[in-house]
């Protein structure tokens, strides 16, 4: 294996010192769009999901948008009988791993279904079957309450049926780390791959919206109070808050000289990923973001970059403030000779938050990174709260880009950093 | 850039040719057999049985209403952090687990890198019975129902807590695939040891007893009104339990240099996947089969090495037939007969999240201890599980490896190899 010396991150000589994961299939169910293209065409007009909820009631709220699905069809990707007694978010996981199993080209040409994984991202699992479930356990009493709700209620169920549609028996997993549940995904599948445990990782993150998860947060008072009528265009906050949003993303990584061997068609390297906790209250953001800073760090050098060569930044910020102006803190420090003009990509501002956006926002760095086209970004002080910046979007543009970095910073004290590369050019 | 040592980047390349060991240093739990590692090994070897009438909450109308519930009343006396009244159960569990391993593994906070130590639970319903309380407050409407209910909800509150608390500021990972979740848990923290990336990780899990899971199960008409009797042939299903179990896993060298005491050492795992139905297992135990294989291929260990088996042992009659047919299936028939193997929820039901890292507790103490525990309830075999399943008194004798197998819902497997220190 040879690849071409250039400068930038791209620099590998030795097949057994590979270390560098490929992408080669993208699936998403989003807000901003059903299916890559949709999502990917969408993104670069900076279309927001942010709308008025209609899919239930929220006149007991203080709030009323969300980045929500309106136009999902699962049965544009699988028979009704498969998905009859799926929750929504599982419905969206496996509609989500349809189009990247497909998209990597293995759908037709499966390779040993013992060495694939299946790892997922999310934060509560299916809410809306909870609810459903212990609300008929209320209303009708323990005799009342429906089994066939139950099994849906475990968060690993969006996960198992991805397993069970595509007949994967490899390793299975969720994780349920908050706002970072789909990078903590991402990592473990990166570690499987790097021990050899597997070949090819199905890897992606989901969260579904649901009245219950709404109220709840509006209990709290952690919601971006905007209430509109109709079509009108919401107008959140900046560090009003979050809004909340919906949407399942799935990645297929491999190994990359397995990639390679199989003239895969790779969207990007993830070069390293790292994940590092901080200390804060229950429900809180660490105010510092130390443990960001060092995640970051720690990211860049594990890929054996340097700082200059991150030509873009996805942001994790979710107009809540405590996150976003430690984002901006924590980035002036690392980037400290670009702080004048630094900007960023909130692509949660579009797609709302939720635990499993950490896939949707690696899928727009990768295909950032494949069609070397820029994300849409704003500057970094927006991040600060500063009305006179919000709303300004730079709009996407083709721009070269050898490497992206991602950073997520979740309530509770956990921050991961990965960082992606554009695909080596061969000899 | 912050300084990083050149040998971290070489350190994540060797991930899959390390050599390193990782030792077992210390141990907590709270189960309704024992609310420390004394009191739960004492009464593990004894057979005690926790499954009684539940008081968490009201079981009236239920086919079953038994359960294996913690018994000490006031779980906040063994904490005294400012706002432990946002603690969910599951979490004041957790906390009293990791306390008390903390502890038992002898570590010196003030001499560690704490950013070398990491947090990796499993998690199962995590905070439920808060979000219960929460709900039904708002379902009966007299009072508004307090929103800090809502904070514990979340699956990793545990993680965070435990993290923020003992300040531990390394990795950071919640699992949740129902009652595999803390064996999975046990897993990574195996992973990022032998990596290199951590020196130490928390690992395990709590559960605590919640109307959703206990409404759930006996919706699926799984649960035995009476208490689990596992592969007995007179048994009618599960019963549900609570707790917690952490286990401090460390880079063997660093426990060695600081003179730790050592239970045990984990050697390997595996995880996979039925892939056949979101609660059944698959009826020819292929997965079970698989990842128990693929447990010992890791460990580098030869199935004629094992000599005790903590098994799944639900009490359902598929889960017993399923996990005896896989024993049999990897291990052969004569060596299979020849294995020891019980079932730790026949004391402390099952306890779904925290499952796991209760039953790795009980294989550790196993090889500390060189004692098998039994399993208790059983009075007439049933034909189809005919291997030794160490009934009703726990038995000394040589134990060089022993296995760990978590089978849940949704297909997820789990199995670990740990072998004894000599």
């Amino acid at each position: 294996l040879k690849l071409k010396a250039q400068r930038g991150p791209i620099f590998l000589t030795e097949r057994r010192e590979m270390t560098d994961i490929a992408i080669t299939g993208i699936g998403i169910i989003s807000s901003i769009g059903i299916g890559r293209d949709a999502f990917w065409e969408n993104l670069k007009t900076v279309r927001s999901g942010v709308k008025m909820i209609t899919s239930f009631e929220t006149d007991a709220f203080r709030s009323n948008v969300a980045a929500w699905i309106h136009d999902f069809d699962p049965a544009q990707f699988m028979p009704f009988r498969v998905y009859r007694r799926m929750s929504r978010i599982s419905r969206m996981a496996v509609c989500a791993s349809v189009e990247a199993l497909k998209d990597s080209g293995l759908s037709t040409d499966i390779p040993e279904r013992e060495r694939m994984a299946v790892i997922m991202g999310t934060s509560y699992g299916s809410s809306s079957h909870v609810e459903a479930f212990y609300g008929s356990l209320l209303k009708d009493g323990p005799r009342g309450a429906q089994p066939f709700l139950f099994p849906e209620t475990v968060p690993n169920a969006p996960a198992s049926h991805i397993a069970m549609f595509h007949r994967i028996t490899g390793p299975n997993s969720t994780f349920c780390q908050n706002e970072i549940s789909a990078e903590s995904a991402i990592l473990f599948a990166r570690n499987l791959l790097l021990q050899n445990t597997v070949d090819v990782a199905l890897v992606g993150g989901a969260d579904e919206l649901s009245g219950i998860q709404y109220s709840c947060y509006d209990a709290l008072g952690v919601l971006n109070r905007v209430r509109v009528k109709g079509d009108s265009t919401p107008k959140p906050q900046p560090g009003g808050g979050l809004i909340l949003g919906e949407g399942a993303a799935v990645l297929i990584m491999e190994r990359l000289d397995s990639s390679l061997d199989r003239k895969a068609k790779i969207y990007g390297i993830l070069k390293s990923g790292v994940i590092a906790g901080g200390i804060v209250d229950i429900g809180h953001y660490e105010a510092e973001g130390e443990q960001m800073g060092r995640a970051i760090t720690s990211s860049i050098t594990l890929a054996a970059i340097e700082p200059e060569e991150i030509d873009q930044i996805d942001v994790s910020a979710n107009f809540s403030g405590e996150l976003d102006r430690m984002e901006y803190r924590q980035l002036s420090k690392i980037f400290v000779e670009r702080q004048e003009d630094l900007i960023v990509s909130p692509i949660k501002y579009l797609i709302g938050d939720f635990g499993g956006a950490g896939a949707l926002r690696a899928s727009a760095v990768l295909l950032s990174l494949y069609h070397q086209w820029l994300l849409p970004a704003v500057k970094a002080e927006t991040l600060k709260g500063d009305h006179h910046q919000f709303g300004k979007w730079n709009l996407p543009r083709p721009g070269k880009t050898r490497a992206i970095l991602m950073t997520s910073t979740t309530f509770g004290g956990g921050s991961t950093s990965l960082v992606f590369t554009k695909m080596p050019i061969m000899l | 850039l912050h300084y990083i040592p050149q040998e971290l980047v070489l350190e994540k390349s060797m991930n899959a040719i390390s050599t390193k060991r990782i030792a077992v240093t210390g141990l907590g739990i709270i189960t309704a057999i024992g609310e420390s590692i004394a009191e739960f090994q004492d009464a593990l070897f004894a057979g005690a049985c926790g499954i009684g009438p539940i008081s968490l909450f009201d079981t009236a109308g239920f086919p079953c209403q038994m359960g294996a519930q913690v018994k000490r009343r006031e779980l906040k006396a063994f904490l005294k952090p400012k706002n432990l009244k946002r603690f969910s159960r599951c979490d004041r569990l957790g906390m009293i687990a990791a306390q008390q391993a903390l502890a038992d593994s002898g570590l010196v906070f003030e001499e560690c890198d704490r950013n070398a130590m990491g947090v990796i639970l499993g998690g199962g319903a995590g905070g439920m019975r808060s979000w219960e309380k929460y709900r039904r407050t708002a379902q009966d409407g007299k009072i508004r129902p307090r929103p800090s209910l809502l904070l514990p909800f979340a699956t990793c509150t545990l993680t965070d807590l435990i993290a923020s608390y003992y300040k531990l500021t390394g990795f950071r990972s919640t699992i949740s695939t129902a009652c595999s979740s803390s064996s999975t848990s046990i897993g990574y923290g195996f992973d990022l040891i032998r990596s290199g990336e951590q020196k130490m990780v928390v690992t395990g899990g709590s559960e605590s007893l919640s109307e959703l899971t206990f409404a759930g199960f006996n919706a699926l008409r799984v649960m035995d009104p009476g208490f689990c009797r596992p592969f007995d042939k007179n048994r009618q299903g599960l019963s549900l339990g609570e707790g917690a179990a952490i286990l401090i896993l460390e880079d063997y060298a660093h426990a060695e240099n600081r003179g730790a005491r050592i239970y045990a050492e984990v050697l390997g795992y595996a995880i996979n996947s039925d892939a056949f139905h979101m609660t059944s297992p698959d009826p020819e135990a292929k997965g079970m089969s698989r990842v128990i294989a693929k447990a010992l291929e890791n460990a580098n260990v030869n199935p004629n090495q094992i000599d005790y088996i903590n098994a799944h042992g639900t009490a359902t009659r598929v889960n017993d037939q399923m996990e005896t047919m896989a024993i049999k299936r990897v291990f052969g028939n004569a060596k299979a007969s020849d294995l020891a193997i019980s079932s730790t929820k026949s004391m402390v039901g099952h306890c779904l999240g925290a499952a796991g890292a209760i039953e790795a507790a009980a294989t550790v103490l196993a090889l500390y201890r060189q004692t098998i525990p039994p399993t208790i309830h059983m009075e007439e075999p049933d034909p189809d599980c005919d291997l030794d399943y160490v009934p009703n008194h726990c038995r000394e004798q040589q134990i060089r490896f022993a296995l760990s197998n978590s089978f849940a819902f949704g297909g997820n497997n789990t199995s670990l190899v740990f072998g004894r220190v000599n």
